[in-house]
């Protein structure tokens, strides 16, 4: 572990990691690129998540 | 009154009416409702007080197709049978569940949810059940139900020193029935195995199988065969329709809100479709089980995270000296299209101790339970996502059409089917009362005359069926 992150207190480590969720939907945004006319209510699967296409928008 | 051995009881004198073969949750409930109607009932138990390896080894068997739990190992032989390691989860099969469903072959059963209903006060009183709360919809596909972890009555020890003291039951342990003979009208006797040897015949005037969900397909398959179909006449189905709760892990979930279902004591909650919603996509019933990890504030931030970034919310657990896990758990256990080639048959090779042919298990899990799984992942997914209480993922496994993992626990060690009940003598052994079709005198009680297993736990309708047999037969035996 580099020493940058051992004087990172907690909370910033856990404010970092809040959006570190996103990349993993990411991975996978081709299968839901959202088209113009895209209903942000309609349901969608991202790497098994079962998402409104509104959450990898 | 409990005997040790057959040579003891015999010594007794005892005259009984009625032979139950078995001391589970099956022939216990049943002996006891017999012994309170003044019917003297006899209790033959294989086992004695206690677990022995020499007793379970009688139980070993051989599997073919899916990975399954060695067979001297899913049961117990000995005094309460199975109940003995019975996790004691509880819940009543639903009114759907006796229904006949369209895309499901054979499915359905004589008998209605009403039939047993009247039941429920002495299944609850027996097994130390509060009242089961209402299912509560959470959408026109998805229900949430309750299922009670009860204190797993363990049958063997709670009835003993009733039994001991009963003038009208007799349980005589270390005495095996290894066959019956019959006439193709009546059970005539029963050979027994008691101390390492032959015992000789025992008679009665009634005989209920009640040796567990494998063992009674075993005893009425050897039996048949010894009697030239003497025994079980409509012999079909004898063995087949048998079916387990296959159980995975199948996927995590994040909630908006962790108080908006109501958990037992260990966190867990549990749901279930409509049938609406099975008959719309064409799948059995499932459980999914979701077990939440109750944490707050920053805890609760790291275990959702550890559900879409598993390595880095490991990584931030460890740093803040955490065991933490994904928030949400799912597993799922679903209802087996009844197959007939998912059956007990008797081996060729191999016999126990007393010579009787070891079991040889059929189970392979179908198509249709693999589109349960998903789409049932799917239903309870998209459920969440409309109603705002959460996202669900599925594993990937799953997802992408994986095998079944092998590291996983695999099934509930639910026995059901093989002496399946119904009206279709080609597709069931015993009619809508639990008596052998075509025989006058044969009865039998336990979960393998399930015709479907439905999603939950059979044991509390195990004993509300032995209740209901049991009060068939006070009626119709005179004394």
């Amino acid at each position: 572990m580099s020493s940058f992150v051992r004087k990172m207190s907690r909370r910033a480590i856990v404010q970092a990691l809040i959006a570190l969720p996103a990349l993993s939907l990411f991975r996978a945004q081709a299968a839901v690129a959202d088209p113009p006319s895209a209903d942000p209510n309609e349901i969608v699967e991202v790497n098994g998540w079962i998402l409104k296409r509104s959450d990898v928008a | 009154m409990i005997f040790d051995s057959y040579e003891a009881y015999r010594a007794a004198a005892f005259a009984p009416k009625v032979c139950i073969l078995g001391s589970g949750p099956a022939g216990t409930t049943i002996a006891r409702k017999l012994g309170a109607a003044g019917i003297p009932v006899v209790v033959l138990e294989a086992g004695s007080r206690e677990f022995s390896d020499d007793s379970q080894d009688f139980y070993r068997g051989s599997t073919v197709g899916d990975p399954y739990f060695d067979l001297d190992i899913t049961r117990l032989r000995f005094m309460g049978g199975s109940s003995n390691h019975w996790a004691g989860w509880c819940r009543v099969l639903d009114k759907q569940d006796f229904e006949p469903k369209a895309w499901a072959p054979d499915t359905g059963w004589p008998i209605s949810r009403a039939d047993i209903d009247p039941f429920l006060p002495e299944v609850h009183n027996i097994l130390e059940l509060p009242d089961f709360k209402p299912d509560v919809p959470i959408s026109d596909d998805v229900r949430w139900v309750q299922l009670i972890k009860s204190p797993a009555v363990r049958f063997g020890e709670k009835f003993a020193d009733e039994l001991d003291k009963s003038k009208t039951i007799a349980v005589v342990l270390n005495t095996y029935a290894t066959e019956l003979a019959g006439d193709g009208k009546r059970v005539t006797s029963a050979r027994l195995w008691s101390n390492g040897q032959d015992a000789g015949t025992f008679s009665a005037d009634y005989f209920i199988v009640c040796t567990g969900g494998l063992e009674n397909s075993r005893l009425l398959l050897w039996s048949n065969q010894r009697s030239n179909g003497g025994v079980v006449p409509n012999a079909a189905a004898l063995g087949r329709y048998w079916m387990e709760h296959p159980t995975f892990e199948g996927g995590n979930a994040i909630l908006a809100d962790y108080g908006e279902f109501e958990v037992d004591a260990v966190n867990e909650a549990f749901f279930s479709p409509s049938l609406a919603a099975m008959e719309r996509l064409q799948i059995m019933n499932f459980g999914i089980r979701l077990i939440e990890t109750p944490y707050a504030g920053v805890k609760a931030v790291i275990a959702d995270l550890a559900c879409t970034a598993p390595d880095m919310a490991e990584w931030v657990a460890y740093q803040l000296s955490q065991n933490l896990r994904c928030a949400a758990q799912l597993y799922v256990a679903w209802e087996q299209a009844p197959l007939a080639s998912n059956q007990i048959e008797l081996s060729n090779t191999d016999v126990d101790h007393a010579g009787v042919p070891r079991i040889k298990l059929y189970w392979k899990k179908s198509p249709l339970e693999r589109r349960t799984l998903l789409e049932g992942l799917r239903l309870f997914g998209t459920t969440l996502v409309e109603k705002n209480l959460g996202r669900v993922r599925i594993a990937d496994w799953i997802a992408n059409g994986e095998d079944y993992p092998t590291n996983e626990e695999t099934a509930g060690h639910h026995h059901m089917g093989g002496t399946r009940m119904g009206t279709d003598v080609t597709k069931s052994v015993v009619d809508a009362n639990c008596k052998v079709h075509g025989m006058d005198n044969l009865y039998v009680g336990g979960s393998s005359v399930f015709c479907t297993s439905g999603e939950c736990n059979p044991t509390t309708t195990i004993t509300a069926l032995a209740c209901r047999l049991g009060d068939h037969l006070s009626k119709v035996i005179t004394v």
